[in-house]
This record gives C-alpha cells, sequence and structure tokens, in this order.
C-alpha cells in the first residue's frame, strides 16, 4: 500500500512505479525524466494523487490511464516548466525585425498575413513579447497583417496566458516606459498587459510530439520553439523537427534556445547564421506540407 | 492595431484511420509530398516496420529517408530492428547512417543483436557495431568490447574499439588493452591509440 509522507510532500512509491509513470508521461509528452529528477516526480505524483484522493500508485496509475476527470492533463500540468521572462533572449526578436521578416515581408500578397507561432509559449511572455517587440521594432508593422498564435500543452498556463497578469519578476527586462505601455498596474503589484494586445493574439493547445495537434498549426513564417527539445530524448526530438517543418512554410524560419541546435537533430533545415542569431530555415522548394 | 487574431488553429476532429495498405501504397507515389506524409503516418501504424524498410532503397529524397527512419524508430525496435540490421551492409551511405541512427535509439532492441554484429564476418559491420555500443549502458559496452578485442583480427576494428573504450571504459578495460597492444605490437598507429586510451583511463581512475 502506497501513502504519502504529508510533512515532505512525497509519495512512497517503488522504483519500478517511477518507472512505469515516467514512461507514461514520456508517450503522452516526449519529456524524458532521468533517475535524477526523481523527487520532482515524487513531488508532482503525491500532488496527483492527494488532489485525486488516490490511496496508492495502483489506484492512480489506473485512474490516470482512464483519463477519469481529465487526469492525463492534470498530470502533464504538474510537471510543466512554465518560469520565464518577457524579452528572453531578445537577440532572436532583434533578428526577427532586422532580418527575418525582411525577407519573409516582400514576398507576401495583398492582405496576406504574417504568422508567427509560440510554442510552448507557457503563460504567454513570448507572444506578448514578440507582439511588443514587432509593435516597438518594426517600422513596417502598419502594412501588414500579422498573426501571432501561442500554443502549449498545459491549459493551465495557457489560461494564465489569456488572462494576461504578471509579476513585477516577469517584467524585468521591460524598461518602465513599455510597462508603463503596455500593462496595468493593478493593486496586488502585479501587472495585467492591456486588453488591446491580449486580445490579438490567439493561444491554443498544442503538444509538437503529437502530429495531429501540430497539422493544426500550419503556414508559419515564424516559428519560436525554445528551450523545450532539451527535454526531449532523440527520438521525440525527431518526431517535433518534422512536426515543426511541416508547420512552417517553405522558407520559413525557427528559432530555437540558445543551447538548442537542430542540426544535431535532423537535416530537414538549413542553417542561417546571421548577425544577431543562428536560426533554421525550411528550405525553399520543396512542396511538403 | 496591426496584430490581428484569427481563430484558425482546430483540433482536427477524429477520424477513422485509413486502411494500411492504402497509406503504404503511398510510399510509392511519384508525389513526394504524398511520400512524405505516407511515410510520417505510418510511424503510428504498428506493422508498418516491413513496408517502410522495403521503401527505403528505392527512396532518392534524403527528407523522405529521415522520415522513414523516424517512423521506424517510433514503431519500437522490437519491430524495427529487424529490418534496420542488413542496411548496416548497404552500399547507400545514407541507409548506412539511417540505420545507425535509428538503432541507437532503440537500445534494448540492439542489446539482443549487438554480440552477433560484433562476430560479423564483415569488419565494416563490426566497426558500425563498434560504434553503436557508445548508446549503451558503459558496463554492457565495455564487457562486450573487451570480450570483441580478445578475439579481433582487424586492427581498424581494435582502433575503434580502443576509441569507444578511451571515452567510456574504466581501469577494467586495461588488462584486454594491454593483451591487444602486445597482439598488434607491429600496428604502430594501433599501439600508440592503446597506450594513449590506457594513460587517460588510468587518470580517470586517480
Amino acid at each position: 500500500m502506497n501513502r504519502i509522507d504529508i510533512q515532505r510532500g512525497l509519495a512512497d512509491v517503488t522504483d519500478e512505479e517511477v518507472r512505469r509513470l515516467c514512461e507514461f508521461v514520456y508517450r503522452k509528452t516526449g519529456m524524458i525524466f532521468a533517475e535524477e529528477k526523481r523527487y520532482y516526480i515524487n513531488r508532482r505524483l503525491a500532488e496527483r494523487m492527494a488532489a485525486t484522493e488516490s490511496t496508492s500508485f495502483q489506484v492512480y496509475f489506473a485512474t490516470l490511464r482512464a483519463d477519469a476527470d481529465n487526469e492525463i492533463e492534470h498530470l502533464i500540468n504538474s510537471f510543466t516548466v512554465n518560469e520565464t521572462y518577457f524579452y528572453r533572449e531578445d537577440h532572436q526578436f532583434r533578428c526577427l525585425t532586422s532580418t527575418l521578416l525582411e525577407v519573409i515581408a516582400p514576398k507576401k500578397r495583398a492582405g496576406e498575413p504574417v504568422r508567427i507561432w509560440s510554442v510552448p509559449c507557457s503563460t504567454g511572455e513570448e507572444p506578448y513579447s514578440i507582439a511588443i517587440w514587432l509593435l516597438e521594432n518594426w517600422d513596417k508593422v502598419d502594412r501588414y497583417e500579422i498573426e501571432i498564435v501561442g500554443s502549449d500543452i498545459d491549459t493551465t498556463a495557457l489560461r494564465a496566458a489569456e488572462t494576461g497578469i504578471y509579476s513585477e519578476r516577469a517584467l524585468m527586462r521591460l524598461s518602465q516606459d513599455l510597462i508603463a505601455r503596455y500593462f496595468t498596474r493593478l493593486d496586488d503589484g502585479r501587472y495585467r498587459i492591456l486588453p488591446d494586445l491580449s486580445d490579438t493574439i490567439q493561444f491554443t493547445r498544442a503538444n509538437i510530439v503529437d502530429a495531429a495537434q501540430t497539422g493544426a498549426h500550419r503556414n508559419f513564417d515564424v516559428i519560436f520553439c525554445r528551450n523545450i527539445l532539451m527535454y526531449f530524448d532523440d527520438t521525440s526530438r525527431r518526431l517535433a523537427a518534422e512536426n515543426l517543418y511541416e508547420s512552417l512554410r517553405p522558407g520559413g524560419f525557427m528559432c530555437l534556445g540558445h543551447t538548442e541546435s537542430m542540426s544535431r537533430i535532423t537535416s530537414l533545415f538549413d542553417v542561417c547564421r546571421f548577425s544577431d542569431a543562428i536560426v533554421y530555415r525550411r528550405p525553399l522548394g520543396d512542396p511538403h506540407g | 492595431m496591426p496584430l490581428k487574431k484569427r481563430e484558425s488553429s482546430h483540433a482536427p476532429e477524429g477520424r477513422a484511420p485509413e486502411p494500411v495498405e492504402v497509406v503504404v501504397g503511398e510510399l510509392r507515389h511519384p508525389d513526394p509530398e504524398r511520400r512524405w506524409s505516407a511515410a510520417r503516418r505510418l510511424g503510428e501504424r504498428p506493422g508498418a516496420a516491413a513496408a517502410l524498410a522495403a521503401a527505403l532503397p528505392g527512396e532518392a529524397d534524403p527528407r523522405i529517408l529521415e522520415a522513414i527512419f523516424t517512423s521506424l524508430i517510433r514503431l519500437g525496435g522490437e519491430e524495427s530492428a529487424p529490418f534496420l540490421l542488413p542496411l548496416l551492409r548497404s552500399d547507400e551511405a545514407a541507409l548506412r547512417l539511417g540505420a545507425i541512427e535509428a538503432l541507437e535509439a532503440m537500445p534494448a532492441a540492439l542489446a539482443a543483436h549487438i554480440e552477433g554484429l560484433l562476430q560479423d564476418p564483415d569488419s565494416d559491420v563490426r566497426i558500425f557495431a563498434v560504434e553503436l555500443t557508445r548508446k549503451m549502458p558503459a558496463e554492457q559496452a565495455l564487457a562486450l568490447l573487451c570480450r570483441m578485442l580478445d578475439r579481433e583480427d582487424h586492427p581498424n576494428v581494435c582502433a575503434a574499439a580502443v576509441d569507444v573504450l578511451a571515452e567510456i571504459g574504466s581501469a577494467d578495460a586495461a588488462p584486454c588493452l594491454d593483451r591487444c597492444r602486445a597482439r598488434f605490437a607491429g600496428q604502430a598507429f594501433l599501439t600508440f591509440a592503446i597506450t594513449q586510451a590506457l594513460d587517460g583511463l588510468s587518470r580517470t581512475a586517480t
């Protein structure tokens, strides 16, 4: 019989049970949790066992497999990491306006939108950062229709993204001027993004290792997919790369986190070394997607 | 505001899966887009490994080759490994490399075949097999490579094994490396590589 150590918030589970849970999470998300993450896994498991009033791992795992009360979604939400902030790795945003959009935009027909996908978008800091950056730094912003979509596997994070309320810490890289123009300070000291801006971003659920879900997200000119592939194993990285490739238009660009490299995963993309960033491009002229 | 929101992305509606023979047939379609799509969809169809592997030799588009290998990986080693192993003998570099990458991603299935690969009559296959041990648990790889070094008579295969042992080995590898150095005393490049490996392993041990 498994128990939860209330004081320490840990579930009393065997190595084999942890392995089964990790395998389940891997199959659903592509995320690998190694042995050294056992404490992290155990804390999440204890939270979910308590929330579902499961008296043992077996009871909880049966609930999970049956997806009773959307337990798979709850578990995935508890496993994801949503710590981020505005204007993170902004050299890529500089690259977006100085180079990428200068390549993409002139090829657009009248009324054809420039489409940008932020995935995973966590609680919205990245898609809002892209929007603010474009409004502030791209002098052609008024000439084009721009669609920004933010997607994440974590539905709790997506709801927070739509609400658009942030702590001062999340805004640490924004100037006071930007904060004053794009946010409203709330009584509790947090900040809410202006509705005019939050209303322009579409938030959707997407798991980048699920081709059926990414298949509903197509024809993007630029994809920001940062700091997620590093949590995947080789197989999931390959699958995610193929899914993202299909979501890009031919000639479209992809930005990864600074520790990530698409070249080590797949040869599907061309490497583009620009002065502000290294990005990956779906080759022009191939007909896929 | 120039930014526009468009409700354009919807989850696809559930549809009954196509008959697998139909998707397999698409692997030979003249349109590369259809072949690419079929290769990707078959990664979710258990039992499709044979058809995917059969499409590899005739496929010239590297992107589709990559998608086929990804799907073989997704189908799992138990189903796919038997179709990947013969590709280690292929004259096509893209197929050999694709097979190696795919086999590296299925260590459990590989473990069942690696001993045989390390004794293959073809020295090139033995070298590929040595490379594949890099992704195995270090203790298991060390034991396999030490056994191989004691019987291997091709200096290039031994050199490949020495290279891997230098990276993943421990002081336990020293006796077999010593024996190999004595057997190949006339092969200067190999004795040099072994001496370097032994130096490295002894530094790691201290």
